[in-house]
């Protein structure tokens, strides 16, 4: 696990971050907010097999993503990262609100859950310090 | 009388002079035998043939039994020395044991029915007809002794062909008569239970004719030889007698259940109850297994008296056979009766004359009881249409309106960070960010109000836990279970806590509310207590009625009770087999 990142995150040292969610215009966005606070945005997929390939092959630190894919979802994806050598920290993220996903959330493996609207460069700091 | 009677009895007359006739050549002829034994078997015959014919017009029994009678004395009237006479009485001779087995092999309907009944008559006819053949080429009647045949019928006179072609046939005969036992064995074991009481008779036959069988090697008609020999002949021409008798007794047994079908009309003199027609049916009919269906009005499709869809059976044999006799009434359909092929198609359509009536007020029945069954479908299709649309709704919402709104939510942090150094501007900005954000919250609720995701998602017992969670009110949840049910079943057992507790949040002025989630024996039990002031009723409350529909839609039921401490509550039982 790359503990240096999460650490580093307060201090905003470049941490490679993936964003897996079919949603062009919320993936623009987030990349846009994650690059002005510092984060590296290394990878966009749109659907759980480019993402989990995309893992494989740039290796982040963090994955934020979406719960709901086309293809599958997001817990299915964390369960297939959770199999790589050096997982990244997933971040599920959804329009929904936690309490919708019930103790999933919590049994999927994932590092936190933050909802699309609440993202910011804090709440990311705040999960990835409170879970690692 | 009838004119069919009165042909029964020209055909009596005319088989009888046959009979009479052939014994008096026998007579006339010196043939060593005693005539009034051998004639009163053939009579024997004759009577009930003509009995079987009077009283089951569409059996063939009769006719076969008649035909043997006529069959046998083609040897009496061989006896007649005259032109070719002795040879069609030859021939005939052979007709006699085929036609015996057929007539056993087919009783009581006088019908074969599978391949091998048709295969071991055919093999036993095949010998018989062969041999016929052989006769009717070789035989001469003036080099076997008719001294007064004038005329030369054969092609191919030879007395050893016809020798041998008889000792050929007299040795198949052995085998024969063994495939013959094997025939009636598997028609025994492949018989219906009723068809196995009738068979009774057709055992009988075949104990007397093993029996026969086993008497001709010590028999002999001469009475001048050995007076044992003589007498085992004369006791088996005595038994044959009984063969008749004991298959028209068989046949006209089922007279007996004629007397059933009175006691049947007097049964259904009173209301019947759902159900009940078919089993007094059966009883009359002796046939437990018998099915009662109707066909439906203006649709495809048949129905049972409890309107539940039926089909009718295939063609099919062995002890899982069933025949169908449609009842129709003015040239239309009335009832379709499932029962034994065993049974007597006169019987059948007699219990059938005689329900007529209970059997057109139970196919009514059994159509509004099909429509109410439809009604109870369609209304649950409608209520599961009904939830899909909820969850359609609710994906396109998240899907389209809230991914947007998150979007927006975050572009409008993005500003506000740009604009960090006007604070007019950056005040502008909170305000709009948080009234997204209450925007976002409302949506994310009338999504949730929708049909919730959780539901899809982790099941009842989790959707539950996180309904209480939100709740303002301590909700304790309990819940026996954590397996699947069916996306109807759990949306309605959700929909049912979810606004019993808007109730206890609204009305009950509760303390807290508990809410208890168990299955047992194929149900689902929904229960939402509190303690509250209680008061509820279904009757009044739009939404507790709704939750009533709802509930019944998936054949559920639903009361709300006055909790004797005070408080209330609402139990939902669902039958949910999956």
């Amino acid at each position: 696990m790359r503990q240096g990142c999460f650490n580093a995150s307060i201090s905003a040292v470049a941490c490679s971050v993936l964003i897996v969610d079919d949603h062009p215009g919320f993936r623009a966005q987030a990349r846009a907010l994650l690059v002005a606070a510092g984060y590296e945005v290394v990878g966009e997929a749109a659907d759980a097999e480019s993402g989990v390939r995309m893992v494989r092959d740039l290796s982040p630190d963090v994955v934020l993503l979406d719960v709901q894919l086309p293809d599958s979802t997001g817990f299915e994806v964390v369960r297939l990262i959770a199999g790589e050598i050096d997982p990244p920290a997933v971040i599920l993220i959804s329009s929904r609100d936690a309490s919708d996903y019930g103790r999933r959330i919590g049994r999927s493996g994932a590092r936190g859950f933050i909802c699309k609207a609440d993202l910011s460069a804090g709440t990311l700091a705040a999960v990835l310090e409170r879970a690692g | 009388m009838t004119r069919r009677r009165w042909g029964l009895v020209a055909l009596g007359v005319a088989v009888a002079g046959w009979i009479i006739g052939g014994e008096w050549v026998s007579i006339r002829q010196y043939v060593p035998e005693n005539h009034l034994i051998d004639a009163l078997g053939g009579l024997s015959f004759l009577v009930a043939g003509l009995v079987a014919l009077d009283r089951r017009p569409y059996n063939r029994m009769g006719l076969v039994m008649i035909a043997y009678a006529v069959v046998s004395y083609f040897g009496n009237w061989g006896n007649l020395q005259a032109a070719v006479v002795p040879m069609i009485g030859l021939i005939g001779q052979q007709l006699g044991g085929p036609i015996l087995a057929q007539m056993v092999l087919s009783y009581p309907t006088g019908r074969l029915r599978t391949r091998f009944e048709r295969f071991t008559i055919g093999t036993i006819w095949a010998f018989a007809v062969g041999v016929g053949v052989v006769i009717l080429l070789a035989f001469d009647p003036r080099a076997d002794g008719c001294t007064r045949c004038a005329w030369e019928p054969a092609a191919f006179p030879s007395r050893n062909a016809v020798l041998t072609a008889l000792l050929a046939g007299q040795r198949a005969g052995f085998f024969l008569f063994l495939l013959f036992l094997a025939a009636v064995w598997l028609r025994w074991r492949r018989a219906t239970p009723a068809e196995r009481r009738d068979l009774a008779s057709l055992w009988v036959a075949v104990c007397i004719y093993v029996l026969v069988g086993l008497m001709g090697a010590f028999a002999s008609p001469d009475t001048t030889g050995d007076p044992f020999a003589y007498l085992v002949w004369e006791l088996q021409s005595v038994l044959q007698i009984g063969v008749p008798i004991v298959f028209v007794w068989g046949l006209l047994s089922t007279r007996l259940a004629r007397s059933a079908v009175g006691d049947l009309v007097m049964e259904l003199g009173r209301p019947l109850l759902p159900g009940e027609l078919r089993a007094c049916l059966a009883g009359a009919l002796g046939d437990p297994l018998l099915e009662v269906l109707y066909p439906r009005e203006w649709l495809d499709g048949w129905v049972d008296g409890g309107g539940q869809p039926g089909s009718l059976p295939e063609a099919a044999s062995g002890p899982r056979a069933r025949t169908v006799t449609v009842v129709e009434r003015d040239g239309r359909p009335l009832a379709a009766l499932i029962h034994d092929p065993a049974l007597d198609p006169g019987l059948v359509r007699a219990a059938a004359a005689a329900a007529g009536m209970a059997i057109a007020n139970e196919r009514l029945q059994a159509e509004v009881r099909a429509q109410l069954e439809e009604v109870r479908a369609s209304r649950q299709r409608i209520v599961e249409a009904g939830d899909a649309e909820r969850r359609r709704v609710e994906r396109n919402l998240h899907d389209g309106a809230q991914q947007r709104m998150a979007t927006l939510a975050l572009e409008l942090a993005m500003l506000r960070d740009r604009v960090a150094g006007d604070p007019e501007m950056a005040a502008s900005l909170d305000q709009a960010a948080a009234e997204l954000k209450q925007a976002i919250a409302e949506l994310r609720e009338l999504a949730r109000g929708i049909h919730p995701a959780i539901l899809t998602e982790e099941g009842l017992p989790a959707a539950v836990e996180a309904l209480a969670d939100r709740s303002s009110l301590p909700v304790r949840v309990r819940a026996d279970f954590d397996e699947r049910l069916t996306g109807p079943i759990e949306a309605v057992a959700y929909f049912v806590v979810a606004e019993s507790l808007a109730n206890v949040t609204k009305h009950a002025r509760a303390p807290g509310a508990r809410v208890g989630l168990s299955r047992c024996d194929g149900t689902l039990r929904v229960e939402v207590t509190d303690d509250g002031i209680g008061g509820a009723d279904a009757s009044r409350g739009s939404g507790l009625r709704g939750l009533q529909d709802r509930v019944a839609a998936v054949r559920g039921s639903f009361h709300v009770k006055n909790l004797p401490g005070g408080g209330t509550g609402v139990i939902a039982e669902i039958p949910c087999d999956a």
